[in-house]
């Protein structure tokens, strides 16, 4: 391509982030489950549900992925995963980071015993293990989805609140804000329209490498049997039925595969992100000295 | 087996998958196999064990343990367990059952060569009543008295035509009172003989202890004074704690020559070679409860509901599930022992019925709750299918159940405290005896966690009364198959299956006994 061409034909540029082949990869993955979980799932001829076939059936023609313990079709229910998994993880990294996010703004911003009170809390969650608090509170509540996700919303949270408020903190001197307060507006009149621009873009890069995390804490808890109720068919859940049928290699496999590519994807995207809002560690990656 | 030590098995499945890495390493020990008295034998078993001491076990692998050790009053031939036959004594049951007569056989030996007594048999039935343990309650109201040198009688208050049929549990092993006694041995809460009996077998059984590691195995070795008619097939036996799925890697690789715990899949899959399997119906009984009490639930509790139910299950599909041996008793009772139910039309598959009398009552796809304990397999058999099946089933007849999983855990006290809608639990054996069984009818301890009051049926706590009184096996059995085809007309329990119990052995074994009361008789490997 010439210079000439590029100078006089205005071109389409993929964003920043999408230029690292990497990034390609997981958006397409994940876009590729975004359609499976929103359409390919719900027309799906077999039903995830129905335990109409013969059972532990190697995968062949009539069963791809083959059949699990009760007889139902591995891959209707690999497919029908998506639509537990997917959501719940990213409702619960958006609600982690709300959360986190606006408490560790408040803790940042105004200091003192308002950040002492918020951060020891923080700090109480993160002194524990997170998949064995979140285990003990999924218990108590009782198995299934929603306090599923409740579980790890409190175990979540902290990473949150502690960027930001580190974020917060760096920026709240700055002139532009205090410009803002000088110029009347208030202390959350100030968060939302001077900081919170500012800091925003690294908080969304952690939300984005969080929810591999995410899936794979939800996934664990189904797999103790603390998240999905059977029969709703659940990645975590069936690599757990697929432990119990040691030699029926396909019951785990192919859900933990699925988990595995979405974690993954979301890494590779996460981590094109960041490496675009922050040249320095781009470099690093690929080994120039910075 | 009551509730209460479930959940100790569970704890030791727990502590034997934590033990894989030890067996894993361990099995490289010496295994060989010739038969004679100077071989050994590897079996593999998932342990439960709590102790040697048999006045104290109740588990699993104890009874196991136990069994090898220890020759009780009464025993069983092979894995028949309608019939006690004798063992240390002969013994003649009084027509009221009240009281059993038993005169000592001459001739047996304790493993230090002194004879056995009568004095250590009364020592050793007394010693378990006084210690106050988990097996106490098999001697529950008996009174035990010596008569002479020869003879002694066991005379309880009511009919107990069970006792002969608890005799031969492994709990109820004699011991040798000279040497219990030498070593803190009582007959009330003050002994201290366990850490004794735990290093040292003091028993006339066929095996001697020779070492005992709570967590990881067993060694027994021959006993050199056994009198008993058949011998010992091995010198050596090595009972190792491996958990399931590694038992089948390690009998596949010739580590292992007896497997105890394979579920019916892994069975399956080492069929083929020169590997053996011995599949049987277990005495386990898993079951469905509908809770009569109004309040927890207005439709468990309605008949017509209930009958729909019963006929909406495909219990031929349930089996299926549970593999080869596995069966569908006819009543609660297993279908091993006296008083079993073959079959019972009432509890058969039949849509087109089921759907009629769901139309009866008045039910119109209301969310009814199914609870059971998500994290216990039965003979390697998850609850959670079978719950899922029943689902699945129930749906197609147009009842909509929702599937309420907790943990053992949790789940225990709704079960115990008679709050589920339809619970699906299992009821394991304390002894082989249709008594046992009376725990299902109104106002006992069963019955009533099915919100199955004591006033609730007339008619069927009548029958349970006469079977509870009956005696002499023709009497009992068709006493028990009468309460069972009441029950299942109208009572709150539907048996869904008693999975199958799968023993593998390698080929260079010929011949395995199994029991449901020990499992495996370790002398009669061979």
């Amino acid at each position: 391509m010439s210079l000439e061409q590029g100078l006089t034909r205005p071109r389409f540029r993929l964003p920043a982030t999408l230029r690292n082949p990497m990034a390609v990869v997981g958006a397409s993955i994940i876009l590729l489950w975004i359609l499976v979980a929103a359409v390919i799932s719900h027309i799906w001829p077999v039903d995830p549900l129905a335990q109409n076939f013969d059972r532990l059936l190697p995968p062949g023609a009539a069963h791809w992925f083959g059949t699990d313990q009760l007889g139902r079709d591995v891959l209707s229910r690999t497919l029908a995963g998506s639509q537990t998994s997917l959501p719940l993880s990213l409702l619960l990294v958006v609600c982690a980071m709300i959360l986190g996010g606006s408490l560790g703004a408040i803790a940042g911003y105004f200091g003192k015993a308002i950040d002492e009170t918020i951060m020891r809390i923080a700090d109480l969650v993160f002194a524990f293990p997170t998949i064995i608090l979140a285990m003990v509170i999924a218990a108590a509540l009782g198995p299934s989805l929603t306090n599923a996700v409740i579980a790890m919303l409190i175990v979540s949270w902290p990473s949150y609140a502690r960027v930001m408020r580190s974020l917060v903190i760096g920026a709240r001197g700055s002139e532009y804000v205090i410009a803002g307060r000088l110029m009347g507006s208030g202390a959350f009149t100030s968060l939302w329209r001077d900081i919170l621009p500012n800091v925003l873009a690294p908080l969304l890069v952690l939300a984005t490498l969080d929810v591999g995390t995410a899936i794979l804490l939800l996934s664990g808890l189904s797999f103790l049997g603390l998240g999905a109720v059977p029969p709703t068919p659940d990645w975590g859940a069936m690599v757990s039925d697929g432990v119990q049928q040691f030699s029926s290699w396909w019951i785990a496999v192919f859900p933990g595969l699925a988990i595995l590519s979405v974690v993954l994807a979301f890494n590779f995207l996460g981590d094109a992100w960041r490496d675009s809002l922050d040249p320095r560690t781009a470099d690093a990656v690929q080994g120039r000295a910075i | 087996m009551t509730i209460k030590r479930r959940g100790a098995a569970i704890m030791s499945a727990v502590a034997a998958l934590s033990m894989l890495a030890v067996s894993g390493c361990s099995s490289g020990s010496s295994s060989n196999t010739n038969t004679g008295s100077s071989s050994s034998v590897v079996v593999d078993s998932s342990f439960d064990l709590k102790t040697a001491d048999p006045a104290r076990e109740f588990e699993t692998t104890g009874a196991i343990v136990a069994h090898a050790l220890y020759e009780s009053l009464l025993t069983f031939n092979g894995d028949d367990v309608t019939k006690p036959v004798d063992g240390l004594a002969s013994y003649k049951i009084s027509d009221d059952a009240k009281v059993v007569t038993l005169t000592m056989k001459a001739g047996h030996t304790f493993s230090d060569g002194t004879p056995v007594t009568v004095d250590d048999a009364v020592f050793s039935l007394e010693r378990v009543q006084g210690i106050k343990g988990n097996p106490s309650f098999l001697l529950d109201g008996v009174k035990v008295a010596k008569v002479d040198d020869h003879t002694l009688t066991l005379t309880s208050a009511h009919a107990n035509p069970a006792l002969p049929f608890i005799l031969p549990n492994g709990a109820l092993g004699i011991v040798n009172s000279k040497v219990v006694k030498a070593n803190g041995g009582t007959t009330d809460a003050n002994d201290k003989a366990e850490a004794f009996l735990n290093k040292t077998s003091a028993g006339s059984g066929p095996y001697q202890l020779e070492s005992y590691d709570v967590a990881s195995q067993v060694v027994f070795t021959a006993n050199t004074k056994y009198t008993g008619s058949e011998k010992p097939g091995h010198g050596r036996v090595v009972l190792r704690n491996v958990a399931g799925p590694t038992q089948k890697l390690n009998i596949q690789a010739g580590d292992s020559q007896v497997a105890l715990d394979l579920n019916p899949d892994q069975a399956k899959e080492v069929q083929g070679g020169d590997l053996k399997t011995i599949s049987g119906a277990s005495p386990y009984m898993i079951f469905l409860l509908m809770n009569q009490n109004q309040a927890v639930n207005k439709f468990t509790s309605n008949q017509d509901f209930m009958t729909a139910v019963r006929r909406g299950i495909d219990y031929g599909k349930i089996v299926s599930l549970a593999g080869t041996g596995a069966v569908q008793p006819g009543g609660v009772i297993p279908s091993l022992f006296v008083g079993a139910l073959k079959s019972d039309p009432s509890n058969s598959f039949d849509a087109t019925a089921a759907k009629a009398s769901l139309a009866k009552s008045g039910y119109s796809g209301e969310e009814i709750p199914l609870n059971f304990p998500n994290d216990i397999t039965v003979q390697g058999l998850e609850l959670q299918s079978i719950a899922a099946s029943v689902q699945a089933q129930l749906k197609t007849i147009g009842i909509n159940v929702k599937l309420a999983p907790q943990p053992v855990a949790t789940e225990l006290d709704a079960y115990r405290g008679g709050k589920e809608s339809i619970g699906l639990w299992y009821w394991g054996p304390d002894y082989p005896d249709p008594a046992d069984y009376l725990v299902f009818t109104p106002g006992q301890l069963v019955g009533l966690r099915a919100g199955w009051a004591a006033n609730a049926s007339p008619s069927i706590t009548a029958l349970a009364n006469k079977a509870q009184a009956a005696t002499g096996n023709d009497a009992r059995q068709a006493a028990y198959e009468d309460l069972q085809r009441a029950m299942n007309k109208t009572g709150p329990f539907i048996p869904l299956l008693q999975p199958a119990k799968n023993v593998v052995t390698a080929g260079t074994i010929s011949s395995v006994s199994l029991n449901p009361v020990w499992t495996i008789d370790l002398a009669g490997i061979k």
